[in-house]
């Protein structure tokens, strides 16, 4: 990371403080301040769209953590935000827990859930372990949907109640929308603090070379769990917020194909960056929203397209986007981000 | 007990199937080590690609068949040229998301060109009889997919072990390096396996939409295929047929004796406890690896 001239560390705290300097300080708080006044000045459209964006940016944090960092591919995401959505739901529903415990149960019962479906990690990889996220994916949404038919109100909707904290109720758009953006940012602080921590370090050599770092002293196995755990903690998390955005949840929310958007999105993001989840979310939300706004116009143009012209739009186009971004730019929107901001700061020398 | 065979024989003729398109699928392992998600929509493509021929332009059943899995194969081995050659030497997860990534975009294809046929079949080719076989009664249909499948799998090992192709795609399988010191044009032979797969494909979506009708659920065939690939070890042709034979019985009997929900997660449920005591599956091979 390069500084302004003049900023110096003098100390090892200062060395490891993410906003270093007071413009970057200035910047955030003007950021935060500004997402915060979003539902006051901007319509109900942007606010939607910022929910979808922050819930989406908290399960890629979790599957950031677990592939992009620590290298174990996940193909099961959405099958882990089902089980924070449904634990977070029917504990608040049926037994009527405040959102302050049900929040953190949702990411504890996915985590576990997640360690349970890692356990294979342990002897498999690459490949062969994508194949067994999969299989957790079904399985859970299997379980959702069947043996626990009667809490979880099987394959028809369940709905959610309203999220009180201490008395206070959030009921409107406004205030879920604050909900949501106040735990994301906490959820997105404790990752990139997670990333900085010898955890962090550990799932990196990990991700490099398992035999080497194992070799140093890493302890394989721990981390690997480790890991999953994390990842779906976050993904349980994530799920509880959608739950509570979207007030009625059922298992067709949560499909392989959503676990594939989530892989590509992160893809698109730059894998194992701490920028590539919010990249990667805004991207594609803002993506499909493009997509909806123009399909009517082409199917006006060319009409044997058929019915389905908007879905089949946003798949063609999401599979190119990623096809695209793997060949050309591998390492995604955050790097290109990188690059963009050294351009501006030493413009117009090219390096 | 008479119900007990049909579906014993009801599960291996649909794990033949699985069989055929897991065959596809460990075409393309062995010769580039990428693990093709994009099987299940290859399957759903060429079946719509050769419904097409064979319905909308009412072409007769030999020459549309011929053509579709021409076209399908052409389709193949241009998967190799545009994702996958310029892919080289990227991580295994890039390969993961470049295949699923075309398998969504496949998915939206067909869902853009064919989205307004729905219940659609294939013309009938041969009418359904019932046979009975030592009291037992089987479908005409089922016996000739059955032997059909069985032919094409033998045919498929023969080509493997007896022609210039099969024997350049097992060289590349073994070591793309020594391969290619010794004359073979490894990007040609990748993506003549790729075209092979993908033919493969289109006639197991043919014989598995014969009956069962064509739709968009014919993708999620290639998931399963995927792992009776996984069950069998993804090295070997041999391990791609039982672990097909296995997922399809398991699935069948599932169905019938626990529950059609049971049913969908239960090759999954195989895959997670064969990987579990048997991490590189039936008849795979152990990769030692070193630093």
């Amino acid at each position: 990371m390069s500084f302004p001239s003049g900023v110096f560390n003098t100390s090892y705290v200062q060395d490891m403080m993410i906003l270093r300097t007071r413009s970057q300080r200035v910047v955030l708080c003007i950021f935060m301040l500004g997402l915060l006044c979003v539902p006051w000045v901007a319509g109900q459209f942007w606010v939607n769209m910022l929910c979808t964006i922050a819930t989406t940016s908290v399960a890629l944090m979790g599957l950031n953590i677990l592939t992009g960092y620590c290298g174990q591919i996940s193909v099961g995401n959405t099958g882990f935000m089902a089980i924070g959505a449904y634990t977070s739901a029917i504990l608040a529903g049926q037994l009527g827990l405040p959102f302050w415990l049900c929040l953190p149960c949702a990411g504890l019962t996915a985590g576990v859930m997640g360690i349970l479906f890692g356990l294979p990690s342990l002897k498999v990889k690459g490949l062969y372990l994508s194949l067994t996220t999969i299989a957790a994916q079904f399985i859970i949404i299997y379980l959702i949907k069947t043996p626990f038919e009667k809490v979880t109100g099987g394959a028809i909707s369940l709905d959610v109640p309203p999220v009180s904290l201490a008395g206070y109720v959030f009921e409107s758009e406004k205030q879920i929308y604050c909900l949501l953006m106040i735990v994301t940012f906490l959820m997105a602080f404790i990752f990139r603090n997670i990333i900085r921590s010898n955890v962090g370090r550990a799932f990196l050599a990990i991700h490099n070379n398992e035999i080497a770092a194992e070799a140093m002293g890493i302890n394989l196995y721990r981390h690997k769990l480790l890991a999953f755990f994390i990842g779906c903690f976050y993904c349980g998390i994530a799920g509880s917020l959608l739950s509570v955005y979207s007030k009625v949840i059922s298992p067709d929310d949560f499909t392989f194909s959503g676990s594939v958007w989530q892989l590509g999105m992160l893809i698109v993001g730059g894998m194992g960056t701490t920028l590539a989840p919010f990249l990667g979310a805004i991207f594609f939300t803002v993506l499909d929203e493009v997509v909806l706004v123009a399909s009517p116009l082409i199917s006006i143009v060319i009409p044997q397209l058929g019915a389905q012209v908007t879905a089949s739009m946003m798949e063609m186009l999401f599979g190119l986007t990623i096809l695209v971004f793997l060949v050309y730019q591998p390492r995604g929107l955050a790097h290109m981000w990188d690059i963009m901001k050294s351009f501006w700061s030493r413009w117009p020398f090219s390096y | 007990m008479i119900t007990f065979i049909q579906l014993l024989f009801t599960g291996l003729s649909v794990g033949i199937v699985y069989s055929l398109v897991a065959l596809g699928f460990v075409i393309i392992y062995k010769s580039s080590k990428i693990f093709n998600f994009a099987q299940g929509e290859l399957v759903m493509v060429g079946a719509f690609v050769t419904w097409s021929f064979l319905s909308l332009f009412k072409m007769p059943l030999l020459p549309g068949f011929l053509l579709s899995l021409a076209i399908m194969g052409v389709v193949g081995y241009n998967i190799e040229r545009f994702p996958f050659r310029r892919m080289i030497g990227q991580p295994i997860l890039a390969m993961i998301m470049a295949t699923l990534a075309l398998a969504v975009f496949f998915k939206g294809l067909t869902l853009m060109l064919w989205s307004s046929y729905i219940g659609i079949r294939f013309p009938e080719v041969i009418a359904e009889k019932t046979i009975y076989v030592l009291g037992i009664p089987f479908s005409s249909l089922i016996l000739l997919n059955f032997f059909l499948v069985l032919l094409l799998v033998i045919a498929l090992s023969l080509l493997f072990h007896y022609t210039r192709i099969g024997l350049h795609m097992r060289a590349v399988a073994e070591n793309q390096y020594v391969a290619r010191s010794m004359g073979i044009r490894v990007t040609r032979v990748i993506a003549q396996s790729w075209a092979l797969a993908a033919i493969v494909c289109t006639i197991a979506g043919f014989l598995f939409g014969y009956y069962r009708g064509i739709d968009f659920g014919l993708a999620q065939i290639g998931l399963i295929a995927c792992v009776a690939g996984l069950v069998g070890g993804m090295e070997s042709l041999k391990g791609a047929v039982v672990g097909g034979l296995i997922i399809g019985l398991a699935e069948t009997l599932t169905g019938y004796y626990i529950g059609y929900n049971l049913k969908e997660v239960m090759p999954f449920i195989v895959m997670v406890v064969v990987v579990c005591f048997k991490p590189y599956g039936l008849f795979g091979l152990q990769k030692i690896e070193r630093v």
